[in-house]
């Protein structure tokens, strides 16, 4: 059974603060494919942490991987400028 | 303050970002597993600190605003205080969980309300704990912007 808590909460909190992040700062770029790589290594921690909180429901953390895909939309969405 | 390893400033940011997914599933298993708001906000602060010791204060990828710091630490507070209060207005006691309602005391459509989507019938343990993380989160953050400034400032005046 698919728990919607973690994924609603997570997502709302991975909005918050992926709202905050800057890909370009500096000298330093973050380009689209290093973002890609981040989130495929988000994806195999997510899955190495088991079925985390409830261990009932899909074998990958949902609560993990909802606030990962909320950062990456976030700073989509509401990211700043500087 | 910031470090010129080109490795450190490779590795710091997704790490960061790992941090902060680790920070916010503790902050949502907290009712159930060990862990909770503090925990969980104490780990998402370690995100941006680490961002903010390795790019530097004015040159960081998460760097917070003195707005947005002011708004979450305000959520956290009230957020928390509410929840007491309406615990203490429908079942008489401060930070009664009127969620689970354990002394049947809370009619149906207020338990409904106050009830978490999940398996545990937790009732607002996990509300009290994400509002607990977000001030902790930018509670911890803030000292360390307001160290970093300090340390900038006395810098600059040498």
């Amino acid at each position: 059974m698919l728990n919607l808590g973690p994924i609603i909460f997570g997502l709302i909190l991975g909005l918050l603060i992926g709202s905050q992040i800057k890909f370009k700062f500096g000298d330093n770029v973050f380009t689209l494919a290093s973002l890609i790589i981040v989130f495929i290594a988000g994806i195999i921690v997510a899955w190495q942490s088991g079925n985390f909180p409830f261990y009932t429901d899909l074998q990958i953390s949902t609560g993990f991987l909802s606030a990962l895909i909320g950062i990456f939309a976030g700073n989509l969405i509401f990211a700043r400028s500087k | 303050m910031s470090q010129n390893s080109i490795i450190l400033k490779l590795v710091s940011l997704p790490i960061s970002i790992i941090l902060i997914c680790l920070g916010i599933m503790t902050i949502l298993g907290g009712h159930i597993t060990p862990g909770g708001g503090f925990q969980g906000g104490a780990m998402i602060a370690s995100g941006i600190i680490l961002s903010i010791i390795v790019y530097g204060l004015g040159n960081s990828p998460l760097e917070l605003s003195h707005t947005y710091i002011e708004v979450l630490e305000s959520v956290g507070a009230l957020g928390f205080i509410i929840f007491g209060l309406i615990g203490l207005l429908v079942g008489g006691f401060y930070l009664y969980n009127v969620g689970t309602d354990v002394l049947n005391i809370v009619p149906q459509y207020i338990q409904n309300i106050f009830h978490y989507p999940d398996v545990t019938n937790a009732g607002i343990i996990p509300y009290l704990n994400i509002f607990v993380g977000l001030k902790v989160f930018v509670g911890l953050t803030s000292i360390v912007i307001a160290f970093a400034g300090f340390k900038k400032l006395t810098e600059e005046g040498e």
